[in-house]
C-alpha cells in the first residue's frame, strides 16, 4: 500500500515537473517576436542556435500571400531584402491567409502589446499600436533620409499624418479605383459607360435585358466591391457628398447622399446582380466578372494582371475589358495606411534592421517591383512607367489617364470608416436586399455602429 | 482518515493549482474589468454597472445573441441528443449495417469546424449549392435559394450545421449500453417484452445518466460556437444568427470595447454554471446511487 502511494506520488510529481517544463518551453518561445515563424525557421536548421554571427531577426507580418494579387512581388521584395542583407539582418514571416485573418490577429496580437516589428497598419491596426505604445513615430527617419522622402513622396507623409505632426505609417501604394466593364457585354447591350447615376442603373436594366448580370457583387467578408459603389454613389453626390466620403470616422450616417446610395444598392442587389452575391466572398464576385458572366466590378488596377492570367480568367479575356470613372466623372483617389514600425521597446539592433526593412519595402525597387507584378501604384511620380510598360498594361495606363479627368475624387469607405461599420454594412445588406430594413434604418445602424466604436 | 485526507490534498493540489493560474486567475479578472470602460490604449476607470445595465436594456444585438444562444441550447440538449440516443438504440442491435452507419455518423464531428463550414456554403450556395440544384431536378422547376443570407432560413440554415449530426453522443450512449448485462435483456425477454418495450422501459432508464452527460456536453458546446457561424453568416443577416462567443468577439476585436465584451463573458460564464446545474438536476445526476 506504502510503496503504490508513493509511485502515485511519483508520478504527480513527473506530471506536475512535466507541466512545468512545457511552460517554460513555451516561455523561451515567447521570447522571440513571432512565435510560429520563429519555431519553422529553428526547425528549417535556418538559424543556428547559440552562435555569436545570428542575424538580427526581424519579425514581419503578411496577408499577401497563396493567391493573393501581390503575394508574388511581396516574396520577390523580402527575398531581396535577405539576400542584401544577408547575416546582418533576416525577415521572419508570418504568413495569413486572408485580409480578415491578418487583421483580427493583428488585434489580438495589439491586446498584448506583441505585434510584430512590422506590419500593415490597416483597419484600426496603426491606432491600437499608437494606443498601446508599441507605434514610432517614423516623421524623423524621413525627415533624416532625403532618398527615402524622395519615393514616399509629401502627398503619402501627410496622409499618414496626426493632428500633432507624428506620421505612425508609410503608404504601401497610391489607389486610384474606378470599374472594370466588359466591352463585349457593354456592346451587346447598346450601353456605353454611364455618366449620371440614371444612366448607370438604365444601363444596367439594358444589360439585364440583353441575357447578362450587371454587377458583381458581394456582401460577405468586407463587402469590398459593394462597397466600393456605396462610396462612389455618395461620393458623386455633390459637394456635401463628397466632403462625407473625405471625412475621416464619420459619427453620423444618417444624411440624404448615403441614403440615396443603399437605396440604389438595394435596387441592384436586388435586381442586377448574381444571386449569390448576398453573403459571397471576394473570389466569388472576382470570378463571375474574370470568368465573362457578369458585365462589371468596381475594383482598383492591382485586379488587371489577373485579367491575362488563364487560370483565372478566361482566354482573350484582358482584350475585352474597358475600365471607367464611376458615374459623374468620379473615382476613389487615395494612400492605403501602409507600414507601421513597432519597434518602441525592443533592442537597438532590432529597431534598425526593422526601419532598413521598412525603408526597402517602400523603396523605389519595392514599389517598382509591386508596380510591374500586382499593378499597385507607386507613391509618387518619382517612379516612372515606362513605355513598355503601358503598352503590356494599358488598362492601368487608361485608368491612370482618365483619373486627370475625375470631377469628384473620395476616399473608400474601408480608409474613411471604422472597422464595425465595413463590419455592420456586410450585417445588413442582406437584410436590406430583403426587404427586412429600409436604407434609413441600415443608416441609422452604421451610425450606432460608429457610436460604438472605440 | 487524516493520514488519507493528507494524501488526497497532496494528489489534488496539482490539479487544483493547474486550475487556479490557468482558469481561475483569469475568470477573476474577467469579472473584475467586466465593470471597467476596459479598451485598448485607454485608461481604465470603473463603471460600475453600466456595462450590464447597456447589455440588457439598450443592446438589442446583444438580446438577439442571447435569444439565439438560448434556442440553439435548447435544441443541443433535446433534439440533438435524442437523435444521438435513437441511432445508438438501433445501432446497437448490431445489423450488418451498424459499423458503416457508426463510422459516416461520426465523420462531421471529426471534420475541422472551418472545413465543416466551406461545406455548407458550397452545399447551400444559392447559384450551384447541392440543394438548390436537387430541388431543381425534383420539381424541374428554377430556384434559388440564398439559405445563409435570406433572413427567413438564415437561422434554419445555420442550425441545421450542428443539430442532425449527434456521432458524439451516439458514441457515448454505445459505449454505455455495452456495459448493461445480458441478464437484464433476458429477464426483459422471459417476462414477454417486445424488443422495442425493453429499449424504452429497460435500457433508456439505465441510459439516464449518460444522456444527462451528453446533454450537458452538447447544450454547453453551444456556449462555445463561434468558428461555423464566422465561416458562414459572421452571425447575420442583422443578427439573426448571432450568438453570445461571436457578439463577444465583436465586441473585442471590432469595437475595442474589451470591458463590454467581458460583462458578457461573465454573463456567458454563468449561463454555463446554471445549465449545467439544471441539467444534472433534471437528470437527478447529483442524487447519490
Amino acid at each position: 500500500m506504502k510503496k503504490t502511494k508513493v509511485i502515485a506520488l511519483l508520478l504527480a510529481l513527473t506530471m506536475t515537473m512535466s507541466l512545468v517544463a512545457c511552460k517554460n518551453k513555451d516561455a523561451s518561445k515567447e521570447t522571440g517576436t513571432n512565435t510560429e515563424a520563429s519555431v519553422d525557421e529553428t526547425d528549417k536548421g535556418d538559424t543556428p542556435e547559440g552562435t555569436s554571427s545570428e542575424p538580427v531577426e526581424i519579425s514581419y507580418a503578411t496577408f499577401m500571400v497563396g493567391s493573393h494579387a501581390s503575394a508574388a512581388a511581396e516574396e520577390e521584395v523580402i527575398n531581396a531584402f535577405n539576400k542584401k542583407f544577408e547575416g546582418k539582418y533576416k525577415v521572419v514571416v508570418e504568413e495569413l491567409p486572408s485580409d480578415n485573418a491578418f487583421v483580427d490577429k493583428m488585434k489580438i496580437l495589439a491586446s498584448s502589446q506583441t505585434l510584430p516589428d512590422v506590419l500593415i497598419g490597416k483597419n484600426g491596426i496603426r491606432e491600437l499600436a499608437i494606443e498601446n505604445g508599441q507605434a514610432v513615430n517614423i516623421k524623423p527617419f524621413l525627415e533624416a533620409d532625403p532618398e527615402w522622402m524622395k519615393f514616399v513622396g509629401e502627398d503619402a507623409m501627410n496622409y499618414n499624418m496626426e493632428d500633432d505632426g507624428s506620421v505612425y505609417s508609410i503608404s504601401n501604394q497610391r489607389q486610384i479605383i474606378g470599374y472594370f466593364y466588359n466591352k463585349d457585354m457593354f456592346s451587346k447591350a447598346g450601353v456605353t459607360p454611364a455618366k449620371t447615376w440614371d444612366e448607370f442603373m438604365s444601363n444596367n436594366a439594358k444589360l439585364k435585358k440583353a441575357g447578362f448580370t450587371p454587377l458583381a457583387l458581394m456582401t460577405g467578408e468586407n463587402a469590398w466591391t459593394t462597397n466600393l459603389w456605396l462610396a462612389a454613389m455618395i461620393g458623386t453626390d455633390g459637394a456635401d457628398g463628397n466632403a462625407f466620403m473625405n471625412t475621416s470616422y464619420p459619427a453620423n450616417y444618417n444624411n440624404s447622399s448615403v441614403i440615396k446610395g443603399l437605396e440604389m444598392l438595394k435596387t441592384c442587389l436586388k435586381e442586377y446582380t448574381t444571386p449569390d452575391a448576398v453573403g459571397a466572398l471576394y473570389a466569388n464576385a472576382a470570378n463571375n466578372f474574370e470568368q465573362g458572366n457578369v458585365a462589371m466590378i468596381a475594383n482598383g488596377p492591382w485586379m488587371c494582371p489577373d485579367f491575362t492570367d488563364e487560370t483565372k480568367s478566361i482566354p482573350g479575356f484582358g482584350d475585352q475589358v474597358g475600365v471607367a470613372l464611376y458615374p459623374e466623372d468620379g473615382l476613389i483617389a487615395q494612400f492605403e495606411v501602409g507600414y507601421i514600425l513597432c519597434t518602441n521597446g525592443k533592442s537597438a539592433e532590432e529597431q534598425a534592421g526593422a526601419l532598413e526593412f521598412l525603408k526597402f519595402k517602400t523603396s523605389e525597387y519595392a514599389q517598382s517591383v509591386f508596380l510591374e507584378k500586382a499593378g499597385v501604384l507607386p507613391l509618387t511620380d518619382n517612379i516612372e512607367m515606362s513605355a513598355e510598360y503601358k503598352a503590356a498594361n494599358p488598362i492601368l495606363s487608361e485608368l491612370i489617364q482618365l483619373s486627370g479627368s475625375a470631377k469628384y475624387t473620395f476616399e473608400n469607405i474601408d480608409n474613411t470608416a471604422f472597422s464595425s461599420i465595413v463590419d455592420e454594412t456586410a450585417v445588413r445588406y442582406p437584410e436590406l436586399a430583403y426587404d427586412e430594413i429600409t436604407p434609413e434604418e441600415f443608416a441609422d445602424y452604421l451610425t450606432k455602429a460608429a457610436e460604438m466604436s472605440k | 482518515m487524516t493520514k488519507n485526507k493528507k494524501w488526497v490534498i497532496l494528489f489534488l493540489l496539482p490539479g487544483i493549482l493547474l486550475f487556479s493560474f490557468i482558469f481561475l486567475g483569469p475568470i477573476i479578472v474577467l469579472f473584475g474589468t467586466s465593470f471597467t470602460d476596459w479598451s485598448i490604449g485607454k485608461e481604465i476607470s470603473l463603471v460600475g454597472l453600466k456595462n450590464y445595465i447597456y447589455l440588457f436594456t439598450e443592446d438589442k444585438t446583444f438580446m438577439d445573441s442571447l435569444k439565439n444562444t438560448a434556442i440553439w441550447i435548447l435544441l443541443q440538449a433535446t433534439f440533438h441528443v435524442f437523435i444521438g440516443t435513437v441511432v445508438a438504440i438501433i445501432l446497437a442491435k448490431k445489423r450488418w449495417y451498424s459499423s458503416a452507419i457508426r463510422t459516416i455518423f461520426f465523420i462531421p464531428n471529426v471534420i475541422s469546424s472551418a472545413a465543416l463550414g466551406m461545406l455548407f456554403l458550397c452545399v447551400m450556395n444559392p447559384q450551384y449549392g447541392f440543394i438548390n440544384t436537387l430541388i431543381m431536378k425534383i420539381t424541374g422547376e428554377g430556384f434559388s435559394q440564398n439559405w445563409f443570407m435570406d433572413p427567413k432560413s438564415a437561422f434554419s440554415a445555420v442550425t441545421m450545421t450542428w443539430l442532425p449530426y449527434a456521432g458524439l453522443v451516439t458514441i457515448l450512449v454505445m459505449a454505455e449500453m455495452s456495459s448493461v448485462s445480458e441478464d437484464v435483456y433476458e429477464a426483459a425477454k422471459i417476462d414477454g417484452a417486445s424488443s422495442f418495450q425493453t429499449d424504452i422501459y429497460v435500457v433508456l432508464p439505465l441510459m439516464k445518466n449518460i444522456i444527462g452527460t451528453s446533454a450537458v456536453l452538447a447544450a454547453t458546446s453551444m456556449l462555445q460556437k463561434l468558428d461555423i457561424i464566422m465561416m458562414t453568416t459572421n452571425g447575420g443577416p442583422g443578427s439573426r444568427t448571432m450568438n453570445m462567443p461571436m457578439y463577444l468577439y465583436k465586441t473585442v476585436f471590432t469595437n475595442n470595447n474589451y470591458g463590454l465584451a467581458n460583462a458578457q463573458g461573465v454573463l456567458l460564464v454563468l449561463l454555463g454554471v446554471i445549465l449545467l446545474k439544471s441539467i444534472r438536476k433534471i437528470f437527478s445526476m447529483d442524487a447519490k446511487e
